[in-house]
């Protein structure tokens, strides 16, 4: 029935030693309606999660689903009661297909308690008809795009008779359009009366999807309520509270600078790379930010890489201090002073293992070398200086990166990058995962790099992004570049339209 | 001030257990507490140490090496066959034997960055390899009567002598104090070498980098695909360094020299804290695990434990240091 | 020539390893019963410690327990005996460590089954010096010691030459199952083994000398081998039992067994059985608890009687009694001395 209340929480509160992670948090998801979590990382939010799928136990309050208490905290009971997550990082094995994944550990028995894989593909056929999701069965799923993987997922909850369904910055690495084809498919879910959790720092979004919205801020719930109830500035300073609300509303009109000071520091003539991407001819000035917008998928990421000297473009070329370059290796195009900031924190850009100094000084080595031997008080040096003017917290260089949150990862991330002083820094989609609060921090310090002379290259899928920083846009689109923009000149209408070629105007 | 020193420790829970089980041993094991038998430990185990530690540059740099038994052995009969076929002085012989072992590992290494092989899967094919080099360079089977030749080089001899250490401080007048073999002097050189080379060269920290996040790595300019190989010529070099002392030890070389050290020497890099997933660890450990090994195999020995319950021990002592480290950092996040 | 001497050089150790083992027959005989046991030794004299004799075997095996058994057997009688089974987990390294161990420790007796015989010898050397008897087994060191025990590795290969040269009717080619190369052991029974060929059946030819890692399975695929590029051979001998088992495999999967001789060495229980049902022809039959117990006894002479490893001036051998086993004579292996 839509109305029902499928799932809440009373007073719930959660402390960690003295921590108080969460504090009187009643939330209550409604069959049928989609409630949105927002608020800054370290809000409350993941801790809210956790204790709705079962993985931590309340300090005090109670857990209610479908009006009755839950007693124990166990993730397997309340995946039994119906309640399912979907997690920012995929959680399905990629080296498996769609329909084992989807049946992974709930596989359906047949005769001799073999696994019936017609029962199953009966079955995942009608939910698909049902929810009109349509993804081939037998394909793997490293094959699939993100979005089909997140309704790969979805899938996998519908699959085990889930009624609330949590949703972890679903969008974190989808384009556009992808991100109106989830929602269509959010959609469907609320029309047969399933409540849906959708936690997302794309503030755009909350507003499309979302009925309700909870703000949660230093684990308290600042405002909850319906979704018509609020503007997005009053939202902003809620979540963020009144000083950086006011500087992320700074950064939107802030003066914009096409082709900075007309030094060009990075150029290239009719880049192509065969059956990737052609005829890329672009510049970049010393004091600009220009952004490649475009969707995921126009080989943005792939001509950045040709910047780098980490893949090779099989004609055209790049002029970098005056001369045309090839460069062979990332160390080379390092040389030449330009910096590439990978669009993968995880997997290309940090070692997570390891701490905030080791990762800060890694691309630095030589600059703290004497005669061979490193110099403890130059790297010390160097990791206080970030983390101070990048205001990185914790701001323990000892800190082991991979337990930091997204925005303080992406700023050491930044500052190992920034210790080199580049010329020219290329920037893969620098805010992905991280919260409003640490972007408007980012924006900052792109823009100060700006100001003391860097060309910057920002790649970017994310419109508000683009629309925030740019000087200059380069829109791509299937590999070639289709429009160019001014800054100040560009309406997001515009701009979508460009991008999408018309379709998601 | 205690706790701000523990912190710089990584092995504090190691070193704990270290001293534990050694105390235990002292009170419970007739002869462990005697100055003879820590020469035995520290002359039994210190090339196990530096095995262990040749092994840790390869773990760092998220691989392994299966190999190394058959690097040390190819060094070992290098030595031999320098020594007693070509008639060459000792110490050209140990030049040549580091040189072939360093080599060798250095191939390793070309294997896997240039053929992209997993190394478990090429250093298990060179372990079968230089072990079929070992045979064929045998000079054990060329001249059969070389096999009962011992090898009496007086440079091969030093790595074998034993220094009254405790005299030139003026210990003994107080106690027995143990002699220092050789090669614990050795060990301990190739220790503050390898400290310095990780902790205070660009390279210690490029190494755990490309361990860390290989990707990362490169992409921050460092040159991986020579770190990598160079983490397996650092694990050869090491080898054959631990081939002279133990050649020297046994004053012969035999084929079958250093079958399965690389299992000990895994384990004793485990115990020491260093962690498969690469991209950590630390001289102390690997030197620490090593001589844990020997301190519980002959502590158990003198106790009269059997051979089997000995074994089990071993096994159960590994998993609660792998255990151990898993729960710590359970602890930290 | 070479010939010559060596059997020259083998039979006066042989006179004097019969020598020894009169010796120690006579003491383990009477030994139990005499006073002095009780009396002397350091045992006594701290009040509190037996003494301490320990066996450090190559790795576990059926051999090596046999050993064991048989020592304790002896040592257990006497009630003022620590014994101890070491292993050597078939590294020299380790041998040489855990002897360095029980020379601290002090033991009076070390029996060894060394790895190598180069390798062991340095250690050797140090018991020595501390007045530790050391007793190898089956492989003899470079280093003089107390005394050598050991099978009749090169008289046993000749003999089971001879015999199966006579089973095959003076003609034929045979193919050998071997080990490894670099173990003595080895080079003794396949050198005894093609000499003895040479010496009483020259009608006979070797025609394949293939390793098969002490292993009856790689012996089923190296004598599959064999077969295919020499099928005329009809004899085989494994340089051990496992081995040579691992032929009759063969031989019985391809129907063609009633055609094969087929010899093993060391004389291991499952090869008796396999004697018994017709299958394996024969093997070298050594009783290796006897083996043991002879080594203990020695053992027992030495560190009761006052005698320190020291006052051997020149090491002892025994050579154990053998016999080659055939469906005729294997019936006579009592169950008791089987292993």
């Amino acid at each position: 029935m839509s109305g029902e209340i499928l799932l809440e929480t009373r007073e719930v509160s959660k402390r960690f030693g003295n921590f108080v992670a969460l504090k009187s948090a009643s939330i209550a998801v409604t069959a049928g309606k989609v409630i949105g979590f927002v608020g800054s990382n370290g809000a409350g939010k993941s801790t809210l999660i956790k204790v709705i799928t079962g993985a931590h136990a309340p300090s005090s309050g109670s857990v209610h689903v479908r009006g009755k208490e839950v007693h124990k905290a166990d993730p397997a009971l309340m995946r039994a009661l119906g309640v399912a997550c979907i997690y920012q990082h995929s959680s399905l094995v990629a080296t498996l297909s769609v329909i084992e994944n989807v049946f992974l550990g709930r596989e359906m028995r047949g005769r001799l308690g073999l696994v019936s894989h017609k029962a199953q593909r009966v079955q995942l056929q009608e939910i698909m008809d049902d929810f009109g999701i349509h993804v081939d069965p037998d394909v793997l799923v490293s094959t699939l795009t993100p979005v089909k993987q997140k309704e790969v997922e979805i899938l996998k909850a519908l699959v085990a008779n889930a009624d609330v369904i949590l949703m972890d910055e679903p969008t974190a690495w989808l384009s556009l359009s992808e991100v109106s084809n989830l929602h269509t498919t959010i959609r469907k879910l609320t029309a047969a009366n399933k409540g849906v959790v959708y936690i997302s720092h794309v503030l755009d979004e909350v507003f499309q999807i979302c009925d309700d919205i909870t703000i949660l801020r230093d684990g308290t719930m600042a405002w909850t309520g319906p979704e018509a109830d609020i503007d997005r500035p009053k939202l902003v300073n809620l979540m963020v509270g009144e000083a950086l609300g006011e500087a992320s509303r700074a950064a939107v009109t802030s003066e914009r600078r096409p082709r900075g000071t007309g030094t060009v520091k990075l150029a290239t003539d009719k880049l192509s790379k065969q059956g990737v991407f052609h005829d890329v001819t672009f510049e970049v000035n010393a004091g600009e930010i220009l952004c490649f917008a475009g969707l995921i998928g126009s080989r943005r990421s792939e001509v950045v890489k040709c910047l780098f000297g980490d893949d090779k473009p099989t004609s055209g070329t790049i002029i970098s201090k005056g001369g045309v370059k090839t460069f062979g290796s990332p160390a080379e195009a390092i040389a030449n002073g330009i910096c590439l900031v990978p669009e993968d924190r995880h997997t290309e850009g940090l070692c997570l293992s390891h701490t905030t100094f080791e990762n800060t000084v890694i691309p630095s080595l030589v600059e703290v070398t004497n005669r061979g031997v490193l110099m403890r008080k130059d790297m010390d040096a160097m990791c206080t200086r970030q983390i101070t003017s990048l205001n990185i917290l914790p701001p323990d260089p000892a800190k082991v990166v991979g337990q930091m949150s997204g925005g303080n990862q992406q700023k050491v991330l930044l500052g190992k990058w920034i210790e080199k002083d580049p010329e020219v820094l290329i920037l893969d989609e620098p805010t992905v995962g991280v919260d409003v609060g640490a972007k408007a921090e980012i924006y900052a310090i792109i823009r100060k790099l700006r100001d003391e002379g860097a060309a910057v290259i920002v790649v970017s899928s994310d419109l508000e992004e683009v629309m925030t920083i740019a000087d200059r846009i380069l829109v791509f689109s299937n590999g070639e570049i289709t429009t160019e923009f001014d800054a100040g000149e560009v309406t997001n209408d515009l701009l979508i339209h460009a991008i999408g070629g018309g379709e998601s105007a | 001030m205690i706790s701000k020193i523990a912190a710089r420790v990584p092995n504090g829970g190691l070193i704990a257990f270290f001293v534990v089980m050694t105390l235990f041993f002292c009170f419970f094991a007739r002869n462990f507490a005697t100055a003879t038998n820590v020469e035995n430990i520290l002359v039994g185990y210190s090339f196990i140490a530096i095995v262990a530690l040749g092994q840790m540059f390869p773990i760092m740099a998220r691989g392994i090496d299966l190999s190394i038994g058959s690097i040390l052995a190819l060094a070992g009969m290098v030595v031999f066959d320098a020594i007693l076929i070509f008639e060459l002085p000792g110490w050209i012989a140990i030049i040549l034997a580091i040189a072939a072992a360093t080599l060798a590992g250095t191939l390793n290494g070309l294997f896997i960055v240039i053929l992209s092989l997993q190394p478990f899967v090429a250093t298990l094919a060179t372990l079968a390899g230089y072990r079929g080099l070992v045979y064929a360079i045998s000079g054990r089977q060329l001249y059969p009567e070389l096999a009962t030749t011992p090898l009496r080089d007086p440079s091969l001899a030093w790595f074998n002598e034993y220094y009254d250490v405790g005299a030139w401080f003026g210990l003994d007048a107080f106690i027995t104090t143990p002699w220092i073999p050789a090669s614990f002097l050795v060990l301990l050189v190739v220790m503050v070498f390898l400290y310095v080379l990780l902790a205070k060269t660009p390279y210690g920290t490029a190494l755990k980098a490309t361990g860390g996040n290989k990707e990362a790595a490169r992409l921050a300019g460092l040159r991986v695909r020579m770190i990598e190989v160079s983490a397996y010529a650092m694990s050869g070099f090491l080898a054959g360094i631990a081939a002279v002392l133990l050649v020297a030890r046994l004053t012969t070389s035999t084929e079958a020299l250093g079958i399965g050290m690389e299992l000990t020497a895994i384990a004793a890099a485990v115990i020491g804290g260093t962690r498969l997933l690469g991209g950590q660890g630390n001289v102390l450990g690997p030197v620490l695990g090593a001589f844990f090994l020997g301190v519980v195999l002959i502590g158990l020995t003198l106790m009269g434990i059997s051979q089997f319950v000995q074994q089990m021990l071993t096994g159960a002592i590994l998993l609660a240091a792998v255990g151990y480290d898993a729960i710590r950092r359970g602890a930290g996040q | 020539m070479t010939e010559d001497t060596k059997s020259d050089e083998s039979r006066r150790h042989f006179l004097k390893s019969m020598a020894l083992g009169s010796a120690v027959m006579g003491a383990s005989a009477v030994a139990p019963g005499l006073p002095l046991t009780k009396t002397s030794g350091a045992a006594k004299a701290d009040g509190h410690a037996k003494q301490k004799m320990a066996f450090i075997q190559w790795q576990p095996h059926t051999v090596p327990n046999a050993w064991s058994k048989g020592i304790e057997e002896v040592l257990n009688a006497q009630e003022i005996f620590d014994y101890q089974l070491l292993d050597g987990q078939n590294k020299v390294e380790v041998q040489v460590s855990l002897m360095d161990t029980l020379i601290n420790d002090g033991a009076s007796v070390i029996f060894l089954q060394p790895i190598d015989s180069v390798a062991l010898a340095p250690s050797i050397a140090s018991a020595k010096r501390r007045g530790i008897s050391v007793i190898t087994l089956n492989i003899d060191a470079t280093e003089e010691h107390a005394a050598h025990v050991e099978m009749n590795h090169y008289f046993g290969a000749k003999e089971i030459a001879r015999v199966m040269g006579e089973k095959m009717g003076g003609t034929g080619e045979v193919a050998i199952m071997n080990a490894p190369p670099g173990i003595i052991i080895r080079d003794q029974r396949t050198n005894g083994f093609v000499e003895g060929m040479a010496e009483y059946h020259p009608g006979i030819s070797i025609v394949a000398d293939v390793n098969a890692e002490w292993s009856r399975q790689k012996a089923q695929d190296a004598l599959n081998t064999v077969l295919a590029s020499n099928p005329n051979v009809t004899g085989v001998y494994g340089v051990n039992d496992s081995m040579a088992l691992g032929a009759v495999d063969v031989a019985k999967q391809k129907g063609i067994l009633d055609q094969m001789t087929i010899f093993g060495n060391d004389g291991e229980r499952d090869a008796l059985e396999s004697i018994e049902a017709g299958e394996l022809t024969g093997t070298q039959y050594t009783d290796v608890y006897q083996q043991g117990r002879f080594a203990a006894s020695a053992a027992t002479v030495m560190a009761t009687g006052g005698i320190s490893a020291r006052d051997f001036q020149s090491q002892g051998t025994l050579l154990m009694p053998y016999i080659i086993a055939t469906a005729e004579n294997v019936g006579g292996i009592q169950e008791a001395q089987r292993w």
